[in-house]
């Protein structure tokens, strides 16, 4: 009797995502996330609030071209703006969206502009959650930075959760982190900090209401101090799960004493119709003879993968200034292709017998960015 | 003059629990030394070896061990033989104690 | 203790995963053995005789109670309910199967550990001195700088595949229980016009050619470590030779070119690493430091307890006289935990003892636990009123040996038992000789004798540095015995020297009770070691003992 295929439900769905990331860390979360066909399309919504930056940075890592959904309230503080501009530019963000109320709405619902006074929960509505609502129905889901540590609210929330009112799927990737590991990550990556939050702003919303906090509150006590609300809007929205395979690679097929081209955008053919500088992998580069900075396209060999002087003899070059094309050639495996990224080389040149046995995907799995400790202790390659 | 060849069997290791394995006379990897396919002749030895290879998808690090002719078949032939066949002194763990 | 960080955390992880799918590709067949292998080793993982065997990074050999929890549970649920502890401050589980060991890995990764860096060509994990924070004679505690190096050798894109494994040490006492100078590069820190640095020193090292490390540099201050670091290894991955495995350690270089021309190549490969690091990494200390603040120690407590059970109990008295070093702070002591109970595996511990060991020094210890290079366990801030009532509970666990630097505290490497590499066996001879020693009720007044036994040549039992040393040898399929004499780990640091023909196993035992015996009658007094005996008096009266035969023959 032939199984029937179920499609499974929405907590189904969510459980089983629960399951399979369960012990992973955020990066990885995310990582993963984005590229899962479970999850559709997804956008991260982004406040460019205090921590914001953390998840940014990820995301900026993994993938630029993420939809960033910015909601400007019009009530935001100027500084927030500002921040947003230069966070997006420093990570290279190059999809934020930035999402308002239409202004008919407004007109409509707040001419004055003092709806925060008289009825909060409306002016969340209309400013942020209608219109994060409308941008996000082109999304299957919606990446947050919520935690568990900010507040009662939120102590049991797993990575994945259903959207309360809608078919989307939310992630928290920082679900597990606590205040330290985002301090932590803000500190050992070097990213810039909202500059509302060394006036005593830990948690920042719009201006009306939000103020600062003392030291060992509740670090969300200062946003809608005095009233009874304590989430903001964004986190209960509207919406219809659509789906959209992921687009399929381009092909390209490796064939016998054709040499494979591995870059980060995949496998291809040689390109390069210049001159080569060929280096051997025991290459004296202090050779007063070797005329390295006259190269476009320098080649080193690695004879086999177990010998790494390719590696020193990369970096070395990048250091003394060498700005052309650094390949890698010879008997390189898949799980190198991170150590010959980082200690310089553009890309690695195979042969067809290793490309067929290890595949391309082998070589973006093993290429996806692991955290770095050198990047972290401020030692460069180049 | 040539050295004498010492009888040996072929042996290796399983890729998945890493457990010591003996080639039989039939191509299957077993775990016991007393199964094995006894060698007494360096050419037969070199062919076997050969052939071992080329089928030892679950065979790690596969060589030639030295044996003897025991009662039961072949017994180890050197004292490191002997703790892989048996399992280490100091507890009695490994294949000593699946017996 | 250094708190693990989401970063830390993320990195662990990530490398689990890693290595599952690895281990995946190579059952696939994408990866070859000869390919898979220095991956496996990447992640700690070897083929031993019987099974795989699984080594997992104890930095610097400290470890939290959870961590060491952790280490119980994996025993039990994929191994056989122990564990053993390594001359490198690290653990080895001697029966995982391959397929479980991304399911371990995960598991370690829960509480921050990992097997990564622990075996293979790459810079080994950094061990440091067991005593680090709390020894009285110490400079300063060399830990952040430990955790430092950890972070920046590990995943070091350029050192991965170097021409063999490199290991460092750092010590931050002049007394040296870090045994800096048997390092590839030996960390000691020196102290110059109340500026903290190190000594470093380079081509130290035990294997088949054992040599003490040289002095590159006298003082390199700790804001140029990395770099420093940075430019011996460059160096080494450039002039190490890679046409022999056995001449391919940076100790052979620093032999066949002499230091002086090392010195040169680093100082001009120091002058290209210096401005890549822009500072960054003296944050990260910074950071670092702070999570090895003092523990918060008791004061005023009264210690009467632990001077009752001394006048009290000749048990205790032993055991306290043995296993206890001096704490910065006089109301408390260092606690070694001997896992050399007679007669049992050297560096062995049970599932239920690592418990024990965790709940006592969450207890009592700050949560505080070491591993000692010496397969000992250390606690390292113990007050003294708490040591009765610590050493009842270690006794009942088969933990209380009172043998700490005596001729039972025995480093042995896994040898023939275990060891692909290994060509006679270790384990049953320190097993004897403690139990031989111990019938004689002679230990405590022999005194402080370090015995060391490797399983073959690469020593791993560090023999070329014991007072004695055992060498265990294939010698036409038969276990075989040679015995060195006078080697020294500490900061005195010396190789031992072969004292003649090597003994069988069944004479082995029979011959270092002869040579102990010979000691005990030619030493001044009972103050004077046998080390410093050997010394005045050099090798002949103990060759004389060993070989009584030959002697009467000649």
């Amino acid at each position: 009797m032939a199984q029937l295929q179920t499609i499974p439900t929405r907590p189904a769905r969510v459980a089983a995502l629960n399951r399979r990331y369960r012990h992973r860390a955020a990066i990885q979360v995310l990582r993963e996330a984005l590229s899962d066909p479970e999850l559709g399309r997804v956008a991260m919504v982004s406040s460019f609030g205090a921590d914001s930056v953390a998840l940014l940075h990820m995301i900026s890592l993994i993938d630029r071209t993420t939809p960033v959904l910015f909601i400007d309230t019009q009530m935001l503080f100027p500084e927030t703006l500002t921040y947003q501009a230069e966070v997006a530019a420093k990570l290279g963000l190059t999809d934020v969206r930035t999402i308002r109320a239409t202004p008919a709405a407004i007109a409509a619902a707040d001419p004055d502009g003092d709806l925060n006074q008289t009825n909060p929960d409306a002016c969340c509505d209309l400013r942020k959650t209608v219109p994060l609502n409308r941008a996000l129905s082109s999304f299957d889901s919606w990446i947050t930075g919520r935690k568990r540590f900010q507040g009662a609210t939120r102590s049991e929330m797993e990575f994945f959760e259903e959207d309360p009112a809608g078919d989307r799927i939310k992630i928290n990737p920082l679900a597990h982190w606590t205040a330290r590991d985002v301090a932590d990550y803000i500190a050992n990556n070097r990213l810039p900090r909202h500059p509302l939050v060394s006036k005593g702003y830990p948690s920042i919303g719009c201006m009306p209401c939000t103020s600062p906090v003392k030291e060992g509150e509740d670090p969300r006590a200062g946003r809608w101090r005095g009233q009874d609300k304590t989430e903001c809007g964004i986190h209960f929205v509207n919406g219809k799960m659509q789906r959209i395979p992921p687009a399929a690679p381009a092909p390209f097929v490796p064939a016998d004493g054709q040499p494979v081209i591995v870059r980060d955008s995949g496998f291809g053919p040689e390109d390069w119709t210049g001159p080569i500088l060929d280096l051997a992998s025991d290459a004296d580069l202090d050779d007063p003879d070797l005329r390295v900075g006259d190269a476009t396209m320098i080649r080193i060999a690695f004879p086999s993968f177990t010998d790494g002087r390719g590696f020193t003899l990369a970096r070395r070059l990048r250091v003394a200034g060498y700005k052309g094309r650094l390949r890698a050639t010879g008997y390189v495996i898949a799980d190198q292709l991170p150590m010959a990224r980082r200690s310089g080389f553009d890309e690695v040149e195979i042969d067809a017998d290793l490309a067929r046995r290890q595949p391309w995907p082998h070589w973006r799995d093993a290429a996806d960015a692991a955290p770095s400790y050198l990047k972290k202790l401020g030692r460069r390659a180049s | 003059m040539a050295r004498k060849f010492e009888p040996v069997v072929i042996s290796a290791n399983d890729l998945f629990d890493g457990r010591v394995i003996y080639l039989t006379g039939a191509d299957e990897w077993v775990p016991h030394l007393n199964q094995a396919e006894l060698i007494t002749e360096e050419d037969h030895a070199k062919h076997r070896m050969a052939h071992a290879l080329a089928l030892s998808d679950r065979a790690v690090g596969v060589f030639l061990a030295p044996a003897r002719p025991g009662p039961d078949g072949p017994v180890p032939g050197h004292p490191r033989e002997a703790f892989r066949a048996n399992g280490p002194s100091n507890y009695f763990h490994g294949k000593q104690a699946e017996a | 203790m250094y708190h693990h960080s989401e970063f830390d955390r993320a990195f662990v992880i990530d490398r689990a995963e890693r290595f599952r799918d690895q281990v995946n590709r190579r059952i696939s067949g994408a990866l070859t053995e000869e390919e898979f292998r220095p991956l496996r080793l990447m992640n700690g993982v070897y083929l031993q005789l019987h099974a795989y065997m699984l080594r997992i990074a104890i930095p610097y050999g400290t470890i939290s109670p959870d961590q060491m929890r952790r280490l119980a549970h994996i025993a039990d649920r994929w191994d056989k309910g122990y564990g053993h502890f390594t001359t490198r401050q690290n653990i080895q589980f001697n029966w995982p199967k391959l397929v479980d060991i991304p399911d371990m890995l995960d598991s370690l990764a829960e509480v921050g550990m990992h097997a990564i860096q622990t075996s293979g060509n790459t810079i080994r994990n950094v061990t440091a001195d067991h005593f680090s924070g709390a020894a009285a004679d110490e400079i300063a505690d060399p830990r952040p700088y430990a955790e430092l190096i950890r972070q920046w050798s590990t995943d070091h894109p350029e050192f991965q595949f170097l021409p063999r494994k490199f290991k460092i040490a750092v010590s931050g006492s002049p007394n040296d229980r870090a045994v800096v100078k048997s390092h590839d590069i030996g960390l000691r820190m020196v102290r110059r016009d109340d500026q903290i640095g190190f000594e470093v020193s380079v081509g130290g090292g035990l294997g088949r050619t054992p040599l003490v490390g040289k002095v590159v540099n006298e003082f390199v201050p700790t804001t140029d470590l990395l770099p420093y670091l940075e430019a011996i290894l460059s160096a080494y991955n450039t002039v190490g030779r890679r046409d022999n495995k056995y001449k391919a350690r940076l100790k052979i270089a620093v032999q066949e070119l002499g230091i002086d021309h090392i010195r040169e190549l680093v100082e001009a490969r120091f002058a290209e690493t210096r401005p890549m690091f822009d500072g960054s990494d003296q944050a990260v200390l910074a950071e670092i430091a702070k999570q090895f603040a003092q523990p918060e120690l008791v004061e005023g407590r009264s210690t009467a307890a632990y001077d009752a059970a001394r006048d009290a109990d000749p048990v205790f008295r032993s055991w306290a006289d043995t296993n206890l070093h001096d704490h910065k702070n006089p109301d408390y002591a260092i606690v070694t935990v001997s896992t050399k109970k007679h007669g049992a595996t050297p560096g062995d511990a049970t599932s239920d003892q690592m418990r024990l060991l965790a709940d006592i020094a969450e207890e009592y210890g700050q949560g505080d636990l070491r591993i000692s290079h010496e397969q000992n366990v250390v606690m390292p801030h113990i007050h003294r009123a708490d040591l009765p009532a610590i050493h009842a509970k270690l006794r009942e666990a088969g933990l209380g040996t009172a043998n700490i630097g005596l001729v039972s505290d025995i480093i042995a490497c896994p040898g023939l038992d275990y060891c692909a590499l290994a060509t006679a066996r270790s384990i049953p001879i320190a097993q004897q000789i403690a139990t031989r020693f111990d019938e004689l009720k002679l230990e405590h007044e022999i005194g402080e004798l370090k015995i060391k036994i490797s399983g073959c040549i690469n020593a791993c039992g560090h023999h070329h540095v014991g007072h004695i040393g055992i060498l265990g040898l294939d010698r036409a399929g038969v276990e075989n015995y040679q015995v060195t004499l006078g080697g020294d780990g500490t900061e005195t640091m010396s190789v031992g020297e072969r004292a003649g023909p090597g003994f069988s196993k069944d004479e082995i035992i029979p011959a270092i009770e002869r040579l102990v015996q010979g000691y005990l009658a030619i030493r001044e007094d009972e103050d004077e070691t046998f080390l410093q005996a050997y010394r005045r008096l050099g090798p002949a009266p103990f060759k004389a003992a060993l070989y009584p035969a030959e002697e009467k023959a000649a």
